[in-house]
C-alpha cells in the first residue's frame, strides 16, 4: 500500500537523521610519547621537560622522559630508545648525541611505527618528522659576532666544544668558525673536545689555557661548558682578560655574567622545544602533522652584562616555573 | 478503469492529508526548535558569563585578601622599622618564616641605596649590579605603597625568583626611607592555578595597563609560545565580555590596580550543550513528526477508505443502473451519511427508470390500438364490399372463406388483449390478411410460407407481420404488371428467430426505406413498420427489430429479429 511505503520512508529518514544526530564524538585514547634527551642533569634539560610535561598536560598524553647519565654514551641512549619502544611508546622525542651511531636505533624504531621528533640535536634519519630547535649554525655565528662586536684588536680564540659526534656542537663551531674567519682579525688558537661536563670542562679549559696563554676570547657551545669554562676562567683570575661567550641559562654562568667571568650568553629556547617537541608528537600521533614543517626554529638570543636583566632577557634566562630538582 | 480514474481524478485525500499535517507539523516543530535553541543558546552564554564572572570575582576577593594581609605585613615591618635592630631582626625573621612566599624584606635609603635585607636563606650580593626591586623614580613617584611588575630577584648569588615587590615609603626623618617586601607567587600561584572555568578556561592576573602579573601558563607566555591580547583586554570595562569563540571576564582587583581576567570557551561551555540539545531536539522532532505521519494516515484511512467503497459503487451504478443491488458502506457519520443517501438515489433512480419505461410500453400500446381503430374500419368496409360482390356472383364458397378469414383475422387481432402471441397464431394471422387481400387483388400475386415447425411455439408481437405484407403488397405490387410474389419465412437464427417477408416488387430507395422506418404514424393510415420496430425494442432491447433491405426492380426484403422467447418467459427476462 502506498501510504505505508511512505510511512516506512519517512521511518527510514528519520532513523538516519538520528542516526547522524548521535555521531558522539570519539573518546580519545591517551597516547604515549617517551622524550629521550641527551642528559637529565642541566638546567638546560630541565627547562625542556618542564616544557615537555606542559604540553603533555595540554594534549593529555603519557610522557616518559628519560637521558642517559653522561652526554656521550650513544648506546646508553640506544638503549632508552628501544627501551621506549618496547614499553609502548608511540612517538619519540629525541635528542641524539651523537649524529650518525644513534641513526640505527632510530630506524628501528621508527620501522616499528613510532613517529619521531627531533629536537636540539638531530639525527641522521629519514624517519625524523621534524627538527625542533636552534638553528645551530647560526647560534654559533652569533656566538662569535658576540665577540666580536666586544672585543677589540686581534681575536685569539679557544673553542671549548663537547663530544665531537653531536651534530649541534659541530654545527655551532662550523658557525663560528666561519664568522671569525671572515672577519679578518680573529684566529683560532685551538679547539678542544671535552665532556658535557663541568668539572672536565673546567680541567680542560684550564689546560688549554695555560698551553695557549695568548687566547683572549673563549667560546663554549654548551650549558656545562661553558660553567666549566667559566670556572677556569674565574679561578685563574682571567675574568678581565678573557672573554667569554656561553651558551644557555645556568645560575652559575648568570653569576658568572655578573661578575665578570662570562661575558656574553647566547641563550636558546628548551622550554619551547620541549613544548614544541611534544605537540607535535601529538600532532603526527593525531593524524594532524599534514602541513608539518622540516624545521622549526626555535628563538635565540644574545645575552650580556648590560641588557641581562631587561624584561625580554629575564623571560628568557630565568625559568618562571620551580623545578623539580 | 478503476487505475484510470485514480489518475485523473488528482489527488486521493490520504495523500492530501498526510501531506498536510505533515507540512504543518514540521513547520511549526521547525519554528519551535529554532526559537527554542535560540532562547536556549543566549541562556547557556548568559549563565557561561555568570559562572564566569564568578570564578573571577571569587578568584578577586582571594588575590585582594592576599594583598590585604600583605598590607597589613608592610604595616608591621614599618612598624619594626622604629624598634632598636635587634628586636628588629627577631621580629623580621620570624615575620619572614611565618610567612615563606616573601622572599626578602629590604630597606632603601633617601638616596635608594640598598641599606639592609633581611631574608632566609642566602645574603645579597656585594656588588649588584641592578637592583629590579626598587626603582627610586618609581618609588619618589608614588604617594604610598605600590606593587611592581613581576621581576627577578636579582641581589641574591645564584638564586633568581621571579617576584613582585611591593614598595612603600617610611615616615620621614628615619634612616630608612623605603621598605620593599618581595613577594614569590607561591600564594597567587595556587590559588589562581586551582581556577578552572569549564575544562580548558582559566584565570590570569594583569595589571591596568595590560602586563601579565600571572598567568598559569607563565612559562609558555615567556618562551613565546602563548600570548593574550592584553592590549585589547586592558581597555574592557569589568563584567563579561563574549565574542565567538571566547567568554572573558574582567575584576578589578580592590584598588590595587590588578585585575582578573577569566578566559573561558564559548564551545566548551556552550556549542556542547547546544549540540546535545539540537541532537534531542531532533529525537524529539522525528518522533512527533512519525506520530503526525502514522495519525494522519490512519485518520486518512477511516475516512479515505469508505469514500473509495462509495466512489466504486457509483461507478457501477452507472455502468449497470437495472442490476445494480447496493450495498451500503460503513466508516464515519458523514461517510454513513453520504452512502444513505447515495442508497436513496440509487433506489430511486431504478423506480424512475422502470416507470419510464412502463410509460413507453403504455404509450405504444395504446398507439397500437389507436391504429388499428383507425385501419379496421376501412379494411373492413373494403373487405365487406368485396363479399357482397360476391354473393352478388353467387359465388358463395368464396364468400363463405372470406368471412372465416376475417373473423380469424380479428381474433387473432385481439387475443385477449395479449400483446406477446405464438408465432402460430401469428402465421394464421398474416395467412387469413394475405386471403383477404388476394381476393381483393384478384390473385394479382401468390404468397408462400416456410416456416420452421421448432419456431411455431415461440412468442411473438402480435400484428408484426402483417404491416410488413401491407407494406409489400402496396408499394411492391400493386404497380407491377407480372405477377407478384409473397415469400413469408420463419427460422431460427442462433439464439434468436428470425422472421423474412420478400417481395419481387419494384423495390425501395433508400429514401423510402429511411421513411418507412422513421416516418411518425400521425400521416399514414395502418399499422406502420415504425410501430413494430418500436415494439420489438422496447420488450426485448436495442439489438431486435426491423431491417430492410431492398433494390429497385428486383425486390424488398424486410428482415425482423427477435428473441426466443416462451410461454411465461418474457416477464422473468
Amino acid at each position: 500500500m502506498r501510504p505505508s511505503k511512505r510511512a516506512l520512508a519517512a521511518l527510514g529518514l528519520a532513523a538516519a537523521l538520528l542516526a547522524g544526530c548521535a555521531d558522539a564524538p570519539a573518546v580519545s585514547v591517551q597516547h604515549s610519547v617517551a622524550l629521550v634527551a641527551k642528559s637529565t642533569e642541566t638546567e638546560f634539560w630541565l627547562s625542556v621537560f618542564a616544557g615537555a610535561r606542559a604540553a603533555a598536560a595540554e594534549y593529555n598524553l603519557k610522557l616518559t622522559v628519560t637521558g642517559p647519565e653522561t652526554e656521550e654514551d650513544y648506546e646508553a641512549q640506544n638503549a632508552m630508545v628501544q627501551q621506549a619502544v618496547d614499553d609502548g611508546a608511540e612517538a619519540l622525542v629525541f635528542s641524539a648525541i651523537d649524529f650518525t651511531n644513534t641513526a640505527a636505533a632510530i630506524d628501528a624504531a621508527a620501522a616499528a611505527g613510532v613517529k619521531v621528533v627531533a629536537i636540539d640535536s638531530n639525527v641522521d634519519s629519514s624517519a625524523v618528522s621534524t627538527y625542533i630547535g636552534t638553528d645551530n649554525y647560526a647560534a654559533g655565528r652569533m656566538a662569535a659576532q658576540a665577540a666580536l662586536d666586544r672585543v677589540e684588536g686581534e681575536l685569539r680564540v679557544g673553542i671549548v666544544n663537547y663530544d665531537v659526534s653531536s651534530a649541534n656542537g659541530q654545527e655551532r663551531e662550523q658557525g663560528a668558525v666561519d664568522l671569525l674567519k671572515e672577519s679578518g682579525r680573529a684566529r683560532v688558537v685551538r679547539i678542544i673536545n671535552t665532556l658535557a661536563e663541568a668539572q672536565h670542562a673546567q680541567a680542560d679549559t684550564t689546560a688549554m689555557l695555560q698551553q695557549y696563554p695568548e687566547i683572549n676570547v673563549l667560546l663554549a657551545f654548551n650549558e656545562p661548558t661553558s660553567v666549566g669554562a667559566a670556572e677556569a676562567v674565574r679561578q685563574m683570575g682571567l675574568s678581565d682578560t678573557v672573554f667569554l661567550v656561553g651558551f644557555d641559562s645556568n645560575v652559575a654562568t648568570i653569576d658568572g655574567l655578573q661578575e665578570g667571568s662570562v661575558d656574553a650568553l647566547i641563550v636558546q629556547n628548551p622550554y619551547a622545544m620541549g613544548y614544541l617537541g611534544v605537540e607535535s608528537a601529538y600532532r603526527l600521533l593525531t593524524g594532524q602533522g599534514g602541513g608539518m614543517e622540516d624545521v622549526v626554529d626555535t628563538a635565540t638570543r644574545i645575552v650580556d652584562r648590560d641588557n641581562m636583566f631587561t624584561m625580554d632577557s629575564q623571560k628568557a634566562l630565568f625559568a618562571f616555573e620551580q623545578r623539580s630538582e | 478503469m478503476k487505475g484510470r480514474r485514480v489518475s485523473s481524478t488528482g489527488l486521493r485525500i490520504t495523500t492530501i492529508l498526510v501531506t498536510m499535517v505533515v507540512g504543518v507539523v514540521s513547520v511549526i516543530l521547525c519554528c519551535c526548535i529554532f526559537l527554542f535553541l535560540d532562547r536556549y543558546r543566549s541562556a547557556m552564554v548568559q549563565s557561561a558569563q555568570t559562572s564566569s564572572a564568578q570564578a573571577v570575582s571569587q578568584v578577586s576577593n582571594t588575590v585582594d585578601n592576599y594583598l590585604s594581609d600583605m598590607e597589613q605585613a608592610m604595616r608591621l615591618v614599618e612598624q619594626s622599622m622604629t624598634e632598636s635592630a635587634d628586636a628588629r631582626d627577631r621580629l623580621l625573621n620570624a615575620f619572614l618564616t611565618f610567612r615563606p612566599d616573601v622572599v626578602a624584606v629590604t630597606g632603601y635609603s633617601a638616596g635608594g641605596a640598598l641599606l639592609d635585607c633581611w631574608c632566609l636563606e642566602g645574603e645579597p650580593r656585594a656588588d649588584i649590579g641592578q637592583n629590579l626591586s626598587f626603582d627610586q623614580q618609581q618609588a619618589s613617584g608614588a604617594s604610598g605603597a605600590y606593587l611592581s611588575a613581576p621581576h627577578v630577584e636579582s641581589i641574591f648569588e645564584g638564586y633568581y625568583p621571579w617576584v613582585v615587590t611591593m614598595t612603600a615609603p617610611l615616615p620621614a626623618g628615619g634612616e630608612t626611607a623605603w621598605v620593599s617586601l618581595d613577594l614569590s607567587f607561591a600564594s597567587i600561584s595556587s590559588y589562581i592555578n586551582n581556577v578552572g572555568i569549564g575544562q580548558r578556561g582559566y584565570c590570569f592576573l594583569m595589571d591596568k595597563s595590560g602586563n601579565i602579573i600571572y598567568h598559569p601558563q607563565q612559562q609558555l607566555l615567556y618562551a613565546g609560545l602563548k600570548s593574550e591580547d592584553t592590549a585589547a583586554l586592558a581597555a574592557l570595562a569589568d563584567g563579561s565580555h563574549a565574542n565567538d569563540t571566547v567568554i572573558y571576564s574582567l575584576t578589578s582587583v580592590g584598588d590595587s590596580g590588578w585585575r582578573v581576567v577569566g578566559v573561558s570557551y564559548v564551545d566548551e561551555l556552550v556549542n556542547r550543550n547546544v549540540a546535545e540539545m539540537i541532537r534531542l531536539s531532533c529525537l524529539l522532532a522525528v518522533v512527533v513528526l512519525a506520530a503526525a505521519l502514522l495519525t494522519s494516515w490512519l485518520l486518512s484511512r477511516l475516512l479515505g477508505r469508505p469514500l473509495r467503497g462509495l466512489a466504486d459503487a457509483m461507478e457501477s451504478f452507472e455502468t449497470d443502473a437495472d442490476h445494480f443491488a447496493y450495498r451500503p458502506v460503513g466508516g464515519t457519520r458523514e461517510v454513513q451519511e453520504l452512502s444513505d443517501s447515495f442508497g436513496h438515489m440509487v433506489l430511486r433512480i431504478q423506480q424512475l427508470m422502470s416507470t419510464v419505461r412502463e410509460e413507453e410500453v403504455n404509450l405504444r400500446k395504446t398507439e397500437l390500438k389507436a391504429l388499428q381503430a383507425q385501419i379496421n374500419p376501412h379494411f373492413l368496409y373494403n373487405t365487406l364490399d368485396s363479399i357482397a360482390w360476391m354473393c352478388e356472383q353467387g359465388r358463395n364458397d368464396d364468400a363463405v372463406r372470406m368471412v372465416h378469414a376475417l373473423a380469424r383475422l380479428f381474433r387473432i387481432s385481439i387475443s385477449k388483449g395479449h400483446e406477446l402471441i405464438p408465432i402460430r397464431r401469428e402465421i394464421e394471422h398474416a395467412e387469413s390478411y394475405l386471403q383477404i387481400q388476394k381476393y381483393r387483388y384478384k390473385n394479382q400475386f401468390t404468397y408462400t410460407f416456410d416456416v420452421d415447425p421448432d419456431c411455431l411455439d415461440y412468442l411473438c408481437n402480435k400484428i408484426t407481420l402483417q404491416p410488413i405484407i401491407e407494406n409489400a403488397i402496396n408499394h411492391g405490387l400493386d404497380l407491377l404488371v407480372d405477377e407478384g410474389r409473397i415469400e413469408v419465412q420463419v427460422r431460427p437464427d442462433g439464439e434468436d428467430i428470425l422472421f423474412l417477408v420478400r417481395d419481387n416488387g419494384v423495390g425501395m430507395s433508400e429514401e423510402q426505406i429511411d421513411a418507412i422506418l422513421h416516418r411518425g404514424p400521425a400521416d399514414r393510415t395502418g399499422i406502420g413498420i415504425r410501430n413494430v420496430d418500436d415494439r420489438l425494442k422496447i420488450y426485448f432491447g436495442k439489438r431486435y427489430g426491423v431491417r430492410i433491405t431492398s433494390e429497385l426492380d428486383v425486390g424488398t426484403c424486410v428482415e425482423i429479429r427477435m428473441p426466443r422467447v416462451r410461454e411465461g418467459e418474457y416477464e422473468t427476462k
